[in-house]
Order: C-alpha cells, then sequence, then structure tokens
C-alpha cells in the first residue's frame, strides 16, 4: 500500500480463457438427425462445445508482465519575481519521478480429474514514485523550489505546513492570500484561489499475492473454493471466497453465485520526519499508535479492516449471434478505512488570537495537516450489464458494457465500455477497446479545510487518552482530500494484439492510454485542473495452452523412448542452464524458471567472519561503516524459449524478472549518524547522516525487469551418448539500474547499493561450453561459462565484475520418471569497476564497488520429475538446492545462505 | 431507482428466456474465442486492479477477495 488508498482491491479474477470451439464445429450439417442426436449428448458431457458463457477453462500456463507508468503531477507554488522580489503563483519545476508499477502474473489451470480443477495465481507488484499526501492553496507555499548547487531550479521540496511555519493569511473575504514580499506586510498582498497538490516519494516496495480456487463440475454446475494471502511491508490482507454456477433451460442461462471475505491489517510507518508537520492525535486517541521497535523516532499507525462481497450474476444467450449478462454485486466494508499516508490541510483559525504585526482586515490561521479520517463503514452496491454481438460479415464480435455503482458515502459511478474483437486469420487477433468513466464525490471529500478554533500545542506522545489538540465538534466528522475520492471523469482507449501459434502458445501484448480529468464528470461540477493526471499501461503475456499437447507429447515421447533416454530423459540439474539443444529442426520449448537466492548471519572479510568493530574500521575504505547488510534474498523469475531452425543449431531467449529485498542492522562501535555528513565521496555541508535511521527502519525493496538474455546453442557432437555443445550468447541491459532511494529531510536518498539494482546495465558476452553423457540410469556433465561485460561502464557509472563458472554434475534415475542429482560449482567474479555517476549514501560495505564478488564453492541436490504418460505427458518439473561449501569474498560481504532452483519445461 | 432497475433487468432477462431457443448445434458461433465474455482475461485482471487503486467504484464481477497493492 503506497501513500495509499487503503481500499482493498477486489480483483476481477475472471480468469476465463477463450474457449477453443471444439467438438462439433459449424461445418456440421444440422440437417442430419443422427448428428443432432449426437450433438445433443455430446452436450451434456461437460467441457463439450460450452458456449463461451460457460466455457469451462482449459488446462493452462500463463506469464504476464505489466507495465505502469503515470505522468508528471502539475504542482504549483510561490515563486519570487527575478526583478522585483515580489511573490508569484507559478507551476514549480516537479523533479519527483512519478508513480510507476512493474507487476508480474502467473496463472495456472489444471485438471486434477475430469471433474475437479485447480487453479492457482501469483502476482508481484513493485513501485516507487511520488504521490499527492495533501492538498492545499497555493499561495500558502507547500511546494518551493529547491535550487541545485549550480543555483538552477532542481525540484519541489514539500511543505506540509506552508513556508512558514503554519502560519497562513486571510483577507476579510476569508480568500487566501500572502504578502507580496516575503515577510512585509505593508509590501501588498497576493490572493489566488489556485490549490496544489503536496507530493511525497516513496523508495520501491514490493507486494505478493498468492490465491488459488478449486472448483467441482457437474454437468450442469460448478462449485468452487478459493482463497489466498496478500503480503506487503504495511498491508497484509487474507481472503476466502467460494461461488457456484448453475446452467438452466438446456445451457442457454447461467447463474452465478459468489460470496467473499478478507480480512486486512494496516501497519504504516509513520516517518519521524513528517510527524512533526502532522497530526494525527485522533489515532493516537483511538490506540492505532504504536512506537517502532526498532527506531525511538518513529511510530507505527495499525487498523484492521473486514470487507464482505457476494455476487450474482445471470448470462443469458439470446440467438446464436449473442449473448448478454447482467449482475448485481454488494460489498460491505468495515474498520479502518483510511489512507494512513493522507492528509487533509486544516487551518485553524483562532479568534482570540488576531493581534500583532497584522494589516487591516487580514485574518492569520496557522495549517496543520490532519491525517484523513474516513468512515469506518463503506456499504456498496453495485449493478453492471454485458452484451456480446457477433458480427457475421467480420467474423468479428462487439462487447459493450455498462456498470453503475452507488455506495452510502455518496460517490456515485457509470462505467461504459466498448471491446471490439476482431480476428485476423493465422491466429492473430486485434482488439480495440474505449472506456469512459464518471464518478461524483465522497460526501467527506474537500480539498482542504478551515475550521474557527485555536489549534493549541500537541500533547506529548505519551501517556493514555491524551486530549486532543483541537475541539474534534467544530470539525466534520469525516474528512478526505484523497482526489480519487473527488467527482471526476476518466477517458481511455487501448489496443491488444494476440497471436496464437498452433494453438497451443498465445503471445498478447497491449497498451491503454488513460487520463483523468475534473472536466469529463458527467454532468459537471468536477474537481479543478489541479487533480488532473494520466498514465499508460503496457503488458505482454505468454500462454500455454495445455490441453493441445495431449496426444502430440505422446507421440513425441514414444519417439524418444525409441533411443533411450536421449534428451528428454536426462536433462541436468534444476540451476544448470544451457544443458540441452531441442532433438530436431521445428522443435519449440517453453519452460519457467525460478531461482530464490538467500544472505544472512555473519559478515566475511576474504573467507573470515569478522566483528562489527572490524567492520565499522575497515569495511568502508577511507570512511567509517555505520551499517550491515542483516539479511538479503533475491528472486528471479525467468522465462525460457527455445526454438530449432535446424537439427545443429537452437535459439533461445530468456526474459528475466527480478525482486529484491534488504534489511539493513547499525553496527555497535559505529560512530554517530552525523558523522556521515563528512564521508569522502558524499556533497559537504549535507545532513546525509539523517537516512541511517530510515535505512534501519524500513528495508528495502526493489524489483521488476531484469536483463535480456539472447543465446544460440550449437551442437558439435552427439553419438546418444556423448553429447558436446557450444553456447554464445548476449545479455541486453534492460533492467532498470537507476533506481534511487527517496528523499528526506530535504536531502537525496541517492542510488540504491548496487546489489539492489535490478541488472547489470552492460551488455555482456555469454560463452558456455557443456558436456553431457549417459548409459542407461546414470548420466552426468560438464560446464564452463563466463560472463564478459562488453562495456566499461554503464549508464549508472559503473560495470560489474566479470564472472567464470566451471561444474560438473552426475545424475541416477530412481525411477522411469524420477531422477537424483548431485552437482559441484566453483565460480569466480571480480568486483565492480567504477562507482555510481551520481549522489550514494555510503553508510555500510554494500554501498562501495569493492565489496562486491569473491571466489565461491557451492554443491547442489537435486531432484527432476518427468512425466511419462497420461494427459501431462512431456511437462517436467526440477528443484535443486545448491549449499555454499566455501566463500572467500572481496572486500566485506554478508555470508550466502544458499540458493533454491525449480524449473518448468514442456517441448512441443 | 435500484430496485426498479433490478425489476427491469429481471424483466428483460425474463422475456429473452422465454423466448430464446438457440439449438445446441447452432451454438457454433457462441463457443468462438472473439465471443468469450473476457476476451483478454489475463490483462482484464490487471486493468481491473489499476483501475480499482485510481477509482472509488466497485469492481465489476464475481467477488474475489484480494490484497491491496494500491499504489
Amino acid at each position: 500500500m503506497l501513500r495509499k488508498e487503503a481500499a482493498v482491491a477486489v480483483i476481477n479474477g475472471k480468469t476465463r480463457l477463450n474457449s477453443q470451439s471444439r467438438g462439433c464445429s459449424e461445418q456440421i450439417s444440422p440437417s442430419s438427425p443422427l448428428l443432432s442426436a449426437l450433438t445433443g449428448a455430446a452436450l451434456m458431457l461437460p467441457g463439450l462445445l460450452y458456449p463461451a458463457a460457460q466455457a469451462a477453462e482449459s488446462d493452462s500456463l500463463d506469464f504476464q508482465y505489466s507495465h505502469y507508468q503515470e505522468g508528471k503531477r502539475q504542482i504549483t507554488g510561490l515563486s519570487s519575481d527575478e526583478e522585483t522580489g515580489e511573490y508569484k503563483i507559478g507551476g514549480i519545476k516537479n523533479a519527483y519521478n512519478p508513480i510507476e508499477v512493474e507487476s508480474q502474473h502467473g496463472h495456472a489451470n489444471v485438471s486434477l480429474s475430469d471433474r475437479v480443477k485447480f487453479a492457482f495465481n501469483y502476482t508481484q507488484d513493485t513501485w516507487g514514485g511520488a504521490t499527492p499526501v495533501a492538498t492545499a492553496p497555493a499561495v500558502f507555499g507547500n511546494n518551493r523550489e529547491v535550487y541545485s548547487d549550480a543555483g538552477t531550479i532542481a525540484g519541489a521540496s514539500p511543505l506540509l505546513t506552508g513556508q512558514n511555519g503554519g502560519k497562513v493569511l486571510f483577507d476579510s473575504n476569508r480568500k487566501p492570500v500572502a504578502y507580496a514580499l516575503p515577510g512585509e506586510p505593508d509590501s501588498g498582498l497576493l490572493s489566488s484561489q489556485q490549490l496544489t497538490h503536496v507530493l511525497a516519494s516513496a523508495s520501491p516496495e514490493t507486494r505478493k499475492q498468492g490465491d488459488f480456487k478449486l472448483t467441482h463440475e457437474w454437468n450442469e454446475a460448478a462449485l468452487s473454493l478459493g482463497g489466498g494471502i496478500s503480503v506487503e511491508d504495511d498491508y497484509e490482507s487474507r481472503f476466502g471466497n467460494i461461488g457456484g454456477r448453475w446452467d438452466l433451460n438446456q445451457k442457454l442461462t447461467t447463474l452465478n453465485l459468489d460470496l467473499s471475505y478478507t480480512n486486512s491489517d494496516t501497519h504504516a510507518v509513520l516517518d519521524h520526519d513528517s510527524l512533526p508537520y502532522l497530526d494525527y492525535s485522533h489515532y493516537r486517541a483511538n490506540g492505532q499508535l504504536t512506537k517502532t521497535k526498532d527506531s525511538a523516532q518513529s511510530s507505527i499507525l495499525s487498523g484492521g479492516r473486514q470487507d464482505w462481497a457476494s455476487h450474482f450474476g445471470i448470462t443469458q444467450i439470446i440467438n446464436k449471434n449473442a449473448l448478454m449478462s447482467a449482475d448485481i454485486g454488494y460489498t460491505r466494508s468495515t474498520g479502518y478505512l483510511s489512507n494512513p499516508y493522507k492528509a487533509v490541510s486544516v487551518v485553524f483559525i483562532d479568534p482570540l488570537n488576531q493581534n500583532g504585526n497584522l494589516p487591516p482586515g487580514i485574518i492569520q490561521g496557522k495549517l496543520k495537516p490532519l491525517l484523513e479520517q474516513r468512515p469506518e463503514v463503506r456499504n456498496q452496491w453495485n449493478l453492471g450489464g454485458r452484451y456480446v454481438q457477433f458480427i457475421n460479415s467480420l467474423d468479428a464480435a462487439l462487447h459493450f458494457d455498462y456498470r453503475f455503482s452507488a455506495d452510502d458515502w455518496g460517490i456515485h459511478s457509470h462505467t461504459f465500455e466498448a471491446d471490439w474483437v476482431q480476428p485476423l486469420g493465422n491466429g492473430w487477433t486485434l482488439t480495440p477497446r474505449v472506456r469512459y468513466y464518471s464518478q461524483s464525490a465522497a460526501d467527506f471529500y474537500t480539498p482542504w479545510l478551515v475550521s474557527e478554533q485555536a489549534y493549541r500545542q500537541q500533547p506529548a506522545n505519551t501517556g493514555r487518552n491524551p486530549a486532543l489538540p483541537y475541539n474534534p465538534n467544530k470539525l466534520p466528522d469525516h474528512f478526505s482530500s484523497d482526489h480519487r475520492l473527488s467527482g471526476f471523469g476518466a477517458l481511455s482507449g487501448a489496443l491488444t494484439v494476440s497471436k496464437t501459434f498452433g494453438k497451443a502458445v498465445t503471445l498478447e501484448t497491449g497498451f491503454e492510454y488513460y487520463t483523468h480529468q475534473g472536466s469529463f464528470k458527467l454532468g459537471g461540477g468536477g474537481e479543478n485542473a489541479f487533480a488532473d493526471f494520466d498514465y499508460w499501461l503496457a503488458n505482454a503475456a505468454v500462454k500455454v495452452n495445455l490441453d493441445t499437447f495431449v496426444g502430440s507429447s505422446h507421440d513425441q515421447h514414444a519417439q524418444h523412448g525409441e533411443h533411450g533416454h536421449h534428451h528428454h530423459g536426462s536433462h541436468a540439474p534444476a540451476g544448470v542452464m544451457f544443458d540441452h539443444l531441442l532433438p530436431k529442426a521445428g522443435d519449440m520449448m517453453v519452460g519457467y524458471r525460478y531461482m530464490y537466492g538467500s544472505q544472512g548471519g555473519t559478515i566475511l572479510n576474504g573467507d573470515v567472519a569478522v566483528n562489527d568493530s572490524a567492520i565499522v574500521n575497515r569495511g568502508c575504505g577511507p570512511n567509517p561503516c555505520f551499517l550491515k547488510p542483516a539479511s538479503m534474498n533475491m528472486t528471479m523469475h525467468m522465462l525460457d524459449l527455445m526454438y530449432a531452425p535446424t537439427d545443429w543449431l537452437t535459439l533461445m531467449l530468456m526474459p528475466q524478472f527480478m525482486d529484491m529485498s534488504m534489511n539493513m542492522k547499525r553496527l555497535s562501535g559505529a560512530p554517530n549518524d552525523d558523522v556521515a555528513n563528512n564521508n569522502i565521496g558524499n556533497s559537504a555541508g549535507s545532513n546525509i547522516g539523517e537516512h541511517i535511521e530510515h535505512h534501519v527502519q524500513n528495508g528495502h525493496e526493489t524489483g521488476g525487469i531484469g536483463d535480456l538474455g539472447m543465446y544460440a546453442l550449437f551442437k558439435f557432437f552427439d553419438d546418444g551418448t556423448h553429447h558436446f555443445h557450444a553456447t554464445a550468447g548476449l545479455s541486453a541491459p534492460t533492467a532498470d539500474i537507476n533506481i534511487q532511494l527517496r528523499r528526506n529531510h530535504q536531502v537525496e536518498g541517492g542510488f540504491i547499493h548496487y546489489g539492489m539494482q535490478l541488472g547489470n546495465g552492460t551488455w555482456d558476452f555469454k560463452p558456455s561450453l557443456t558436456y553431457t553423457g549417459q548409459l542407461e540410469e546414470f548420466s552426468w556433465g560438464a560446464q564452463v561459462n563466463a560472463t564478459v561485460r562488453l562495456e566499461d561502464k554503464n549508464k549508472s557509472g559503473y560495470a560489474l565484475g566479470d564472472i567464470f563458472q566451471a561444474m560438473a554434475w552426475s545424475g541416477y534415475n530412481l525411477t522411469d520418471w524420477l531422477s537424483a542429482s548431485v552437482r559441484g560449482v566453483y565460480t569466480t567474479q571480480g568486483s565492480i569497476n567504477g562507482r555510481f555517476n551520481g549522489l550514494i549514501n555510503q553508510f555500510g560495505p554494500m554501498d562501495y564497488p569493492g565489496s562486491y564478488g569473491g571466489k565461491f564453492w557451492d554443491i547442489g541436490f537435486g531432484l527432476s520429475a518427468a512425466i511419462p504418460s497420461g494427459d501431462l505427458a512431456g511437462n517436467r518439473v526440477s528443484v535443486e538446492w545448491l549449499q555454499p561449501v566455501k566463500d572467500d569474498v572481496n572486500g566485506y560481504q554478508l555470508e550466502r545462505d544458499g540458493t533454491l532452483s525449480a524449473t518448468w519445461s514442456l517441448a512441443f | 431507482m435500484k430496485l426498479r432497475c433490478l425489476l427491469l433487468i429481471w424483466l428483460l432477462l425474463t422475456i429473452i428466456y422465454g423466448c430464446t431457443s438457440v439449438k445446441s448445434w447452432e451454438r457454433g458461433t457462441l463457443a468462438k474465442p472473439q465471443m468469450a465474455q473476457e476476451p483478454t482475461p489475463l490483462q482484464s485482471v490487471i486493468r481491473a486492479h489499476i483501475y480499482s487503486s485510481r477509482e472509488a467504484a466497485g469492481t465489476a464481477g464475481a467477488a474475489q477477495g484480494g490484497g491491496c497493492g494500491c499504489y
């Protein structure tokens, strides 16, 4: 949850795959009574010729990547005229990176029996960037220009209480004003009604969700049971659901009923640097604030919520070319429904405190942002309809959707969407789409507030039931200035292109552009333009239909059986890449690799464990160390796409998706944080040491698309027992290596350290030589591989060290489908060349290029299962645990715990 | 108004229900992929998730429960 709407996303998990036209098709003449009878009988069987409305999902494996990118938000504030020095209202340079989100989504659907299906989803989002925390009149000066060392405007700094420490002015008409010249009451007044967002940035963080659904199908009904969990740093959600489907009237009508329950907890760390500027006393009085364990200066805001959702739908086939559906849903949410990172600017005007040096008619107030307070109950209804019409002359389908939603917060919304699905032949399909959405504002939405009362000093952050510093009866019961609760309209357009290869594999890509504008609201009256924003969303997906392999994989397997355990009988352990070519020209393979690496425990220098004082004194070169890594986890998801244009050559494309997390600890015996301000390599005069607390408090997370591997495997020798091949590969720098930590304490966070960047950033050459052999139940192999950087430095100024690796393994077939393996690996990698070409706050060994690479010895234990027959024949699943035996690291590094590799592959 | 809307839809569906007769061998078109209710199901999941983090309306479709990730 990031600065974050606390509404639970009830994901529309409709994951029905396109049903293939199976069983009877249009060519069969309806005039034959025998055929009619057979068709009728066939329809009684599950899975045969379901119209799209009741389409049973095929067995499938899907993987999707998507990128969400918001445009920069416009912000305004006070700037001084260069000649007169007078204030003016103007745009302030927004140097913050806007929100971007990298998402990966894996979906598997398999039949456990003829009647029972199991579906599993794994979703992972990593996001970072700036979002609005509050809204205020621009004359209050909540956005201030920040100048770089060279004197140019570098960006904006958010000031939650405005630029005069909370003191703001109004004219006699209660319009916000500022003195024309800073601090000079006689200089005249600058008056403006212009509002602006106040932005704050966030370092990257990751959410992971796993969910499943088990479905039992009967001839004319289905019952499903599902559940899942979603975990992120500050929000955790657990959910369960039950659903039923009932086909009536010879399957012309389908009824659906679903019920779900979600239980979620917020644990939001309120930054110690924003706490003095925010009022959170309402939540402290509620008992929702606690101290953090690691940092005495921060508080955690906790809240629980529950959501009950129900949904009833009916789908009706109207004629042989059209169907429609209607549904109604009700959701009841209770508990903490607010967003812990959103505040409302409240100006407290104390009528008894208007003396002092004020010009006539001018009123002064105190600006204090209060954490937003939404109602603790929400009842939401929604009603929708969908119409699908086949257009015979074009073989296309028009989909039209309308949805109305209303809740007791006063929000009413209308959504219109139209899709045109146009098959183009040869497996190509083009789907353009338009969508319009409009909502009215919540009753309690307000950009900012004025309250006629004094704001007293906040009482100390201790004790039970402390008094509020204001009278809550003089404020509305609920308030939020989250622009997502304002009145607005949104228009979006999208295009999806997909291509199916022989019914088995579908590649899909889509692009959507979305614009949110107050003026687009249906009937007018939406929020002003300051809240407008836009985004684009791009996605790419691979879908594998497992049903289409039934039969073909049998044949292939039989063919391989003729010459023993050739190729598919003896794959290398899961952690070995480039271990085999495809058997013959025209073959294809899709695969998925998962790798999880963990580091933790002791810090090593060379091969020796060292204590804190050694790290403080020697781990950071010319500077002292303040922090050490406590644990680090890395997860990689890789896709293997292989194709053999000839018998002796196999081409391979390997996109990768990474995510990493790291926790840090303070080193005992480290100097005070402010000593870091003078670190060699830091810009002078900054209070960089303030960031140390944030490193300890929050940990770091990054994630997203990794580098892209492209390989060619050449067969040199293959006599059935001994195989020898070479691989030449290129790694393209597609990953982000420019990830920065967020600015706070008016100091930039700088680059996140080298090991948390998502890729290499350089073009790399990756050659390898592989030998494999097998005789009866035994198999063995050896490989040498290298990674050579083709560039001296990447665009962030450094290059990772070259890698050389040598390994040998041996395997034994325990049964005809299961084999075990053992592997020895030696790896050596150089340290990093160069360093970041921008600010990196150097607090620990991981921030120094010398503490990367080393010599590593590992031993791996693996299992591999190949499914020899049945519906899933041709599938292979392997796992391997790589146990470190010895580390001899460059510089000071965290000891490795081990690496888990898992692979799935399917050849066809 | 909500109730009236609902009744209207119900009535409409009842009428359709009463007069439809699409024989099983006439359903080839309905089984085509472009006639699937969700023509791009994978993408729809992502889009619905983003709409729900950017808009206040209730999400469409079956009640599934789920996490936040509301950037």
